[in-house]
């Protein structure tokens, strides 16, 4: 096919305008009568006209998935025997042709595929004889031939294959209005194919509508092993499992397995998985992952992630749009309700085992599947057991950890989007001033971070609070490589991740980014800088959890005196600073002074953020803290009370600030002597933070000594105990077993059980406490302790507290 | 070039032919669409990936009314606009080329455009190539593409941001597409 110069398109360029206005007869009408006077011009404009039909015909670049022309003047060529006629497919892998012999010897048209240019000595060549040779190994009525291979005179790799002149299964079954009935006994010939391939060691790993063709004479038949695996050889060496498209061939998430999406070992289960899917989509004409256009990361997540609504409620009239619904129906020669009816028990129970996440819990073989729709069609007992409730919920666990890993993925890939991002900001810099709005994008930047971590701040996730830890580590790591020569960003970026620990309860990890963040900005942008000032707000609130109570003070001082000066005395930023100077000096037990800020932040926030603003929510909390720390408890119950009808109206019952603030009227209302309410409103927290934040945030288990005291108040001593117990587990657990917080666990467990009189068990964890750690404060205060009264009297127990003082004596050791 | 050059500024030196300031207003619309893109992908609730036909609108009306009303109208804006981001999608392609070669799988997308499906960010790339060149040639249709097939325009758009009828349109697009189509199948004959 011969180029055209700039030139010759420009002359030429008027008469293709003039041909493309006109209808089919016109415009042979208009080249006959231009022919004769310039047949050259008329030649060249038949051949670009032709290219325009084939071009419309296969949409050209109006589609997706388009494949670029490499083979586009191959029509007419000849391989072998064969002749090639016209593209009639276009993969990842190449392109396939419809050809005939042209020997005579048979009348037969066949398919050639060809391998994809671009993948010409990336290792497609060995992938596509690997095709040639599965295919030699299988001969199947469902399975389209393979006729012949070669390499072409060019060098190009070829497969001749039977070709099947037909629709996709869906559209077939579709046009045919095939019943349910009618579907399954077609899917049942796939099964043969894809168990026959099986058999052969063979897994198919990419079945979907489209390579499985039915023949006019309704034969349903398996097309395109391209990325099928050989079982036996490839998994030793471990690089085929891997679902990675080293060749540019992507994999068809709409049909792919959970462990295809992860990079689990894919097996025969792979396949049983897919056609799950497949008969879903024949049955319902819907996908299990829902209707809708989705993100590659939603149906990832949806894979992986996401039980299928069962058939028989996809097909129902409420599930989706009425006129799609009755249209699926009618093209199964039903109605909605009739279809679901028909879908509901053994059907659902099918395809709902054949889709589960776990490939041990999907059918055994594609024969096992085939058998229980066998079974079906005979109206006999079918072999899959439908899922209980109780099984449904044990799911939960491990389907949130794998869903954990692909969020870490998915961060990591975000990570070099964002430094892409930063390079190509330096470069913008280069040539132009653009120092503003450079700012802005750095916070940009942070916003896109932030958005990602949130997936693993408890507050946005609802759970996975500590497997995201893995998340932040890596891009712990990463940020000081990869960021090095951009301290400003670097310092965004550790400010995320610190502020992701705080909310994590890791506070030393959290002060360590915070800390570097805060140097690395006041030497970047100054001591004064609003973003400064910010990360010192933010590290003076990690500092005060940490109880460095001196220098989270100091630190809070000076943020807040430079906020109001810089930011202004009512700015949002300077009121969160002074509520956390104010909650630093409640944590020295300085009420007045803390009481005093707190309610002007309140009074402010009130005033500039409005009433249910969550800021002015959290003052409401604040306020009510102190109250209680004051004792004065009606004034305390009031706000608390106040603060989380406004919270769980506004935030939901979930948010994690609700949640502190029920416990926080748990623990007024216990101190005010109301201990069933109180039990019951601390019960309540605690399971909706079980679930939400898990066991191990502070939070939690904060709440868990709330509703030991509370017990302890009450008496009841055997609920006390199981609660201490679960306390110190948790405690040795996450701060290790030499932590002064274990110890102080074991202390409470120790007083639990002495209430119980049962004193040498009392005695012998009070040990435990006094050697592992137990603080001065508590050493001293143990003799006089009521909840240990059982014990007074007893030489044992004297003899523990002697040694307590000697310890407390001790210089302390940190 | 001036030191403080507004985008208005520099389509109007591009538009007469002034090429640094052509090379400029390329760098700076595709900092700006690209920074654009980041914030509404960052947005609470975003999907995940972004149509370029949104893009392009939001970023009109951010610069409108960042410039105020010396902002060239829409369509002048869109045919630099689309240019540029035939260029932000190649090199997205590219990159996520890369991150594939890195070891992340890669899906086929669903809901994005059919650039952003081709099979392979080369022909992409090669795509581009040839239209780069056929802009100089007959810069009328090497738009119609920019706008279409990287920018995801319907025709009735098209025709409505050029002021001419839709069949134009149409028959730009389709001599485009003979041009594409003939000068890459040359390039990758067997």
């Amino acid at each position: 096919m011969p180029t055209l110069s700039p030139d010759e398109w420009l002359a030429i360029s008027p008469y293709l305008d003039q041909a493309l206005a006109m209808s089919d007869p016109e415009r042979a009408a208009w080249l006959r009568s231009l022919g004769e006077r310039n047949p050259t011009l008329v030649a060249q404009l038949t051949d670009l006209l032709e290219e325009h039909q084939v071009l419309s015909a296969e949409a050209f670049l109006e589609k997706g998935g388009f494949g670029l022309p490499n083979s586009a003047g191959l029509a007419g060529q000849t391989l072998g025997p064969y002749t090639l006629l016209s593209q009639i497919g276009q993969g990842g892998m190449g392109s396939v042709w419809l050809a005939e012999r042209n020997d005579g010897r048979f009348e037969r048209r066949v398919a050639v595929k060809f391998i994809h240019i671009a993948l010409m000595g990336k290792g497609g060549e060995g992938r596509f004889k690997r095709e040639g040779s599965i295919l030699g190994r299988l001969s199947h009525p469902h399975i389209a031939e393979l006729i012949d291979a070669g390499v072409s005179a060019a060098g190009q790799p070829y497969l001749v294959l039977e070709y099947i002149e037909g629709d996709s299964i869906d559209a077939y079954c579709d046009r045919q209005n095939l019943d349910v009935e009618a579907r399954i006994r077609l899917f049942l010939e796939v099964l043969g194919a894809v168990a026959h391939a099986h058999a052969n060691l063979i897994v198919h790993r990419d079945l979907k509508p489209s390579n499985v063709l039915v023949s006019k004479d309704g034969q349903a038949k398996l097309l395109d092993f391209g990325i099928a695996k050989l079982l036996e050889g490839e998994a030793e060496d471990g690089t085929a499992t891997l679902l990675t498209v080293e060749g540019g061939r992507a994999m068809t998430p709409e049909y792919a397995a959970p462990e295809q999406v992860t990079g689990a070992p894919v097996t025969t289960a792979t396949d049983v998985y897919a056609l799950g899917v497949l008969l879903y989509v024949l049955l319902t004409g819907q996908h299990p992952a829902g209707k809708g256009r989705r993100s590659p990361a939603e149906l990832v997540k949806a894979i992986v992630d996401t039980e299928p609504t069962r058939p028989s409620d996809i097909v129902t009239t409420e599930r989706a749009n009425r006129e799609e619904t009755t249209t699926n129906a009618a093209r199964r020669t039903t109605t909605p309700d009739k279809l679901s009816r028909l879908l509901q028990g053994d059907l659902d129970t099918i395809i709902v085992k054949a889709l589960k996440k776990d490939p041990r819990e999907r059918y055994a073989s594609v024969t096992a599947l085939a058998d229980d729709l066998q079974r079906y069609l005979r109206h006999e007992p079918i072999a899959a057991r439908p899922d209980t409730l109780a099984y449904r919920a044990g799911k939960f666990v491990r389907r949130n950890r794998i869903a954990v890993v692909l969020a870490s993925l998915a961060f990591l890939a975000a990570l070099a989007g964002v430094t892409g991002t930063v390079v190509q900001a330096r470069r913008a810099r280069a040539q132009r001033d653009l120092a503003i709005r450079e700012r802005d994008r750095g916070s940009r930047v942070t916003q896109f971070m932030i958005k990602m971590f949130k997936v693993s701040d408890p507050g946005e996730s609802r759970g996975n609070s500590v497997t995201a830890r893995e998340i932040l580590d890596k891009a712990s790591a990463e940020v000081d490589t990869e960021l090095s020569k951009d301290p400003e960003t670097q310092a965004q970026m550790m400010d995320v991740m610190g502020n992701v620990y705080f909310s994590l309860g890791l506070y030393p990890k959290s002060e360590s980014m915070l800390t570097r963040s805060v140097d690395i900005r006041r030497q970047a942008l100054g001591p004064s800088h609003p973003d400064t000032l910010a990360a010192a707000s933010d590290l003076g609130r990690t500092l005060s959890m940490e109880q460095r109570d001196q220098d989270a003070e100091k630190l809070l001082r000076e943020t807040v005196a430079s906020e109001q000066r810089v930011l202004g005395p009512e700015h949002p930023d300077t009121l969160v600073s002074m509520s956390r100077l104010a909650n630093t000096l409640l944590g020295q037990n300085r009420y007045p002074e803390a009481e005093q800020l707190h309610r002007e932040v309140l009074e402010k926030r009130r005033r500039v953020l409005g009433p249910d603003n969550p800021d002015t929510v959290a003052s409401m909390d604040n306020m009510a803290f102190v109250f209680m720390v004051e004792q004065r408890f009606p004034e305390a119950e009031k706000m608390q009370r106040d603060a989380l009808a406004i919270a769980a109206r506004v935030q939901g019952a979930d948010d994690p600030y609700t949640l502190d603030s029920m416990n926080r009227l748990a623990r007024i209302l216990s101190l005010e002597k109301k201990f069933p309410e109180a039990e019951r409103v601390q019960r309540d927290g605690l399971d909706i933070q079980m679930r939400v934040l898990g066991p191990d945030h502070p939070l939690t288990s904060r709440s868990m000594y709330n509703l030991l005291d509370i017990l302890q108040s009450e008496k009841n001593y055997p609920e006390a105990e199981k609660v201490a117990r679960q306390i110190k587990a948790r405690q040795a657990r996450v701060r290790g077993p030499e932590h002064p917080y274990t110890a102080f666990a074991t202390y409470l467990l120790a007083s639990t059980v002495a209430m119980q009189g049962r004193k040498s068990e009392a005695l012998s964890l009070l040990k435990e406490a006094v050697d592992h750690g137990l603080d001065a404060k508590t050493h001293l205060a143990m003799a006089n302790d009521d909840d240990l009264k059982s014990l007074h009297g007893d030489p044992r127990f004297k003899a523990l507290i002697r040694r307590a003082k000697e310890q407390a004596s001790r210089p302390a050791q940190n | 070039m001036r030191p403080d050059a507004t985008i208005p500024w520099l389509i109007g030196a591009a538009a007469q032919g002034d090429a640094a300031a052509a090379d400029a207003l390329f760098s700076a619309l595709y900092a700006e669409l690209r920074q654009l893109a980041k914030r509404e992908l960052a947005r609470p609730g975003a999907p995940v990936s972004l149509s370029a036909t949104t893009l392009l609108h939001e970023a009109y009306l951010d610069m409108a009314a960042r410039e105020g009303p010396s902002f060239p109208d829409r369509a002048r804006f869109m045919g630099y606009a689309a240019r540029v981001m035939r260029g932000l999608i190649i090199d997205h392609a590219r990159e996520r080329h890369a991150q594939k070669r890195g070891g992340l799988f890669e899906l086929t997308s669903l809901d994005t455009n059919a650039a952003e499906n081709a099979v392979d960010h080369r022909e992409l790339a090669r795509i581009g190539e040839v239209l780069e060149e056929l802009s100089q040639v007959e810069p009328a249709l090497a738009e119609v593409v920019d706008l279409k097939f990287f920018c995801g325009f319907s025709f009735a758009e098209i025709a409505a941001m050029r002021d001419v009828s839709e069949r134009t349109v149409q028959r730009n697009w389709e001599k485009a597409r003979i041009y594409l189509h003939r000068k890459i199948s040359v390039d990758s004959l067997l």
